[in-house]
């Protein structure tokens, strides 16, 4: 087994897949929480000052609003680990070297487990590449009031490595599933980019904020992130209202994190551990049945 | 686990894709030692077969083994077989020594083992270039060359002479010997028996999934019928004096000499003199294998023609006045062409190639064989004078018919695609180096 992981460390390093997409991963996180969190800063400084909030005295600028682009750069950058995942077995197959790699593995079941291995840890490496675009990004920025301490900051980049893993390992099984790494691509960006977002917001939006979207793969993938951040968002809102003198009830604290899941890029979604099961559940089906229709494939 | 023998074991093997029936009850073994050839038609089955002895495809009933145990319980396969597969894949961005050093990690041999096999197959100055850029005949040495990495005891390649010139194919004739000397064992597909016939002692040929012969090479050779090319002062009078001693089996050739089958050079002299016809020529054609394959591999047409074969000499000679216009007709089917369709025939769906022989049937009724047959002055005269305006492949003219006749047409681009594997590379192996 270790002969084989060798060998599948050494065909994404002998290519130049694995820059080419982790480049573009990097910028794109950092971009992107660069913008948001600078859009966050305006939008909650011009909120801050409206009369109205400042009477009631809840003081906005107390929150750690740079969480949603913390978490919205993550999400948006995992199509890249996706498309890496992705293309893992399916151009092996389209490009006919899977004969090669059959011939010179135990079984079949070694090399596709050589596989999983490898790309659990190149799905880890791109998430912790993409943790730091988007932790530098937000940091660019965001006013530094609003960003997270160390421990939040630290479970929503988690929740975020996390959420490339899975994201990985569901491009490989699809990919699998399919053989065509074309066809796969197509299916999961269009999946992932348009339909997956606007259809967990109709849905979510339709039926009244229920938790349907966040049942599906794309809303439990980014429940993972979007959770977490809302959980962070709530955790704060509810000191501040406690230390006002008020309550929060459950129901009261659900509702709120509903409405930040939405803003950052979750609608729809569950609880953050919820959401990891579901999106792992998710990923765990595609990937067994890619894998075992791998183990049976005529290789023709 | 795996006996170490070499041999390899495919045993009532049967593939079905769907309603298509690609492998139908195959089975032969190869020992360690010789070179097998295994034949066929392109669509025959072959390329299956081996994907099945490799462990790439799943057979439908019966079962392959190399070292008595099926491909995923050889434990290190690559240690054990190496296999050359026809449309073998690399990555195109990935250099040949990269190439060969993933693999050299999936079976775990050293990395140098990578420069030693491309030294080996002559692309020691090519490790450092992509796979895309490469030619053809390049791709099949690097597939070789992964094949080799594990040092295998058992080599199958599957049409590795596609895309190598005549000094790689003259190469790869010599290696494979040398490799199969060695106590070694090869299993090489071709649809080209000339390609792989210097180069096998042992041959398996298949047609539409079945095994049409199975054994040494030599007992195909010796199998073969010959033939013997006379050149009578009068053809006329030698095919009537031979009708009479019961060889029938007479046909005109184009250049006005005959072909007989199934009578010695002795025989025929005799008969020869004693109906007092002179001989100017007489010249023994022994019988190539390509012909043997063509008809092993042609058997759904070849039956019903050997049928009407039989017919031909009892006609009398009566039905001669009609031949010219039957020749006119056959000429375009005929010639060079027809053979190939004969031959492949049964490769293809039987529907598919059917029609070649309904083709004839129309340009040569039963009175056009009556021509070739016996006699009257006239229409050998008209023959001969045809001779000229029909096609190089003017001995189409028979083959409706008789297939023995076909030898000769095959017979000289025989020889001359092979020559000695020795001739361009007496250092072995390395001198395919370039």
């Amino acid at each position: 087994m270790g002969m084989l992981i060798k060998a599948e460390f050494r065909k994404i390093l002998t290519t130049k897949m694995w820059w080419a997409m982790m480049l573009p991963a990097l910028l794109l996180a950092l971009g992107w929480a660069w913008g948001v969190s600078a859009l966050i800063t305006s939008i909650i400084s011009d909120i801050s000052d409206v009369d109205l909030i400042e009477e009631f005295n809840i003081s906005f600028d107390d929150l750690s609003w740079s969480v949603i682009a913390l978490t919205r750069s993550m999400n948006i950058a995992t199509i890249f680990p996706l498309i890496f995942g992705t293309l893992a077995l399916a151009s092996e197959l389209s490009r006919r070297t899977i004969t090669t790699s059959f011939l010179t593995a135990s079984t079949r079941g070694a090399l596709l487990s050589a596989k999983a291995i490898t790309y659990v840890v190149w799905g880890l490496l791109y998430g912790v590449v993409i943790a730091i675009g988007s932790s530098i990004g937000t940091v660019l920025g965001s006013d530094s009031g609003y960003l997270p301490d160390a421990g939040q900051w630290l479970m929503i980049v988690l929740s975020g490595i996390l959420g490339c893993l899975l994201w990985t390992l569901f491009g490989l099984g699809v990919g699998a599933l399919m053989g065509s790494p074309v066809g796969a691509l197509v299916i999961l960006l269009i999946y992932s980019l348009i339909v997956g977002p606007i259809g967990d917001l109709v849905m979510t939006g339709l039926t009244e904020g229920s938790y349907l979207a966040g049942f599906l793969p794309n809303g439990s993938a980014n429940g993972l992130t979007g959770a977490t951040a809302s959980q962070v968002l709530a955790g704060q809102v509810i000191d501040l209202v406690t230390n006002a003198g008020g309550t929060v009830d459950d129901e009261g604290r659900e509702q709120f994190e509903q409405v930040v899941r939405g803003i950052a890029g979750a609608p729809g979604a569950l609880t953050l551990w919820l959401s990891g099961l579901l999106f792992l559940a998710w990923t765990g089906v595609f990937f067994v049945l890619g894998i075992l229709r791998n183990r049976n494939r005529d290789i023709t | 686990m795996q006996d170490g023998s070499g041999r390899i074991v495919v045993q009532n093997l049967t593939k079905n894709f769907g309603q298509v029936a690609a492998v139908q009850n195959l089975s032969f073994h190869v020992e360690p030692g010789s070179v097998t050839g295994f034949l066929g038609p392109n669509g025959s089955g072959k390329t299956t077969t081996l994907r099945m002895l490799l462990g790439l495809v799943t057979p439908t009933a019966g079962y392959a083994t190399i070292n008595g145990q099926p491909f995923h319980r050889l434990g290190n396969p690559a240690r054990v077989v190496g296999g050359v597969l026809e449309a073998q894949g690399f990555h195109p961005g990935r250099t040949a020594r990269d190439h060969l050093r993933v693999y050299a990690a999936a079976m775990g041999v050293p990395d140098q083992r990578a420069d030693e096999v491309l030294n080996l197959v002559g692309l020691g100055a090519a490790g450092g270039r992509a796979a895309g850029g490469f030619s053809l005949g390049m791709k099949q040495r690097l597939a070789l060359a992964t094949a080799l990495l594990g040092d295998p005891q058992v080599l199958v390649l599957d049409e590795p002479a596609n895309g190598l010139d005549p000094e790689g194919i003259a190469w790869l004739r010599t290696f494979l010997k040398a490799f199969a000397q060695s106590g070694r064992t090869v299993l090489i597909s071709s649809h080209l028996l000339a390609e792989v016939e210097q180069t096998i002692d042992q041959v398996v040929i298949i047609s539409r999934g079945q095994t049409m012969y199975y054994g040494m090479l030599d007992d195909l050779r010796k199998a073969q019928q010959s033939r013997v090319i006379v050149q009578p002062a009068d053809p006329q009078k030698l095919a009537v004096a031979l009708q009479e001693m019961k060889i029938s089996n007479v046909t005109p050739t184009p250049d006005g000499k005959l072909a007989v089958v199934g009578a010695t050079v002795q025989q025929i002299g005799d008969i020869a003199a004693q109906a007092g016809v002179a001989l100017y020529g007489v010249q023994e054609e022994k019988a190539d294998l390509e012909q043997m394959f063509f008809r092993l591999t042609s058997g759904q047409y070849s039956a019903p023609s050997q049928v009407q074969y039989g017919q031909p000499p009892p006609v009398p000679p009566g039905g001669y006045g009609t031949p010219p216009q039957g020749y006119q007709q056959q000429p375009p089917q005929q010639g060079y062409q027809q053979q190939p369709p004969q031959g492949y025939a049964p490769g293809t769906p039987p529907g598919g190639y059917q029609q070649p022989p309904q083709g004839y049937a129309p340009g040569t009724p039963p009175g056009g064989y009556q021509q070739q047959a016996p006699q009257p002055p006239q229409g050998w005269d008209q023959q001969q004078q045809q001779a000229p305006q029909t096609p190089p492949g003017g001995w189409g003219q028979q083959p409706s018919g008789q297939q023995p006749v076909q030898q000769s047409p095959y017979a000289p681009p025989q020889q001359p695609p092979s020559p000695p594997p020795g001739d361009h590379n007496p250092g072995g192996p390395e001198g395919g180096n370039h």
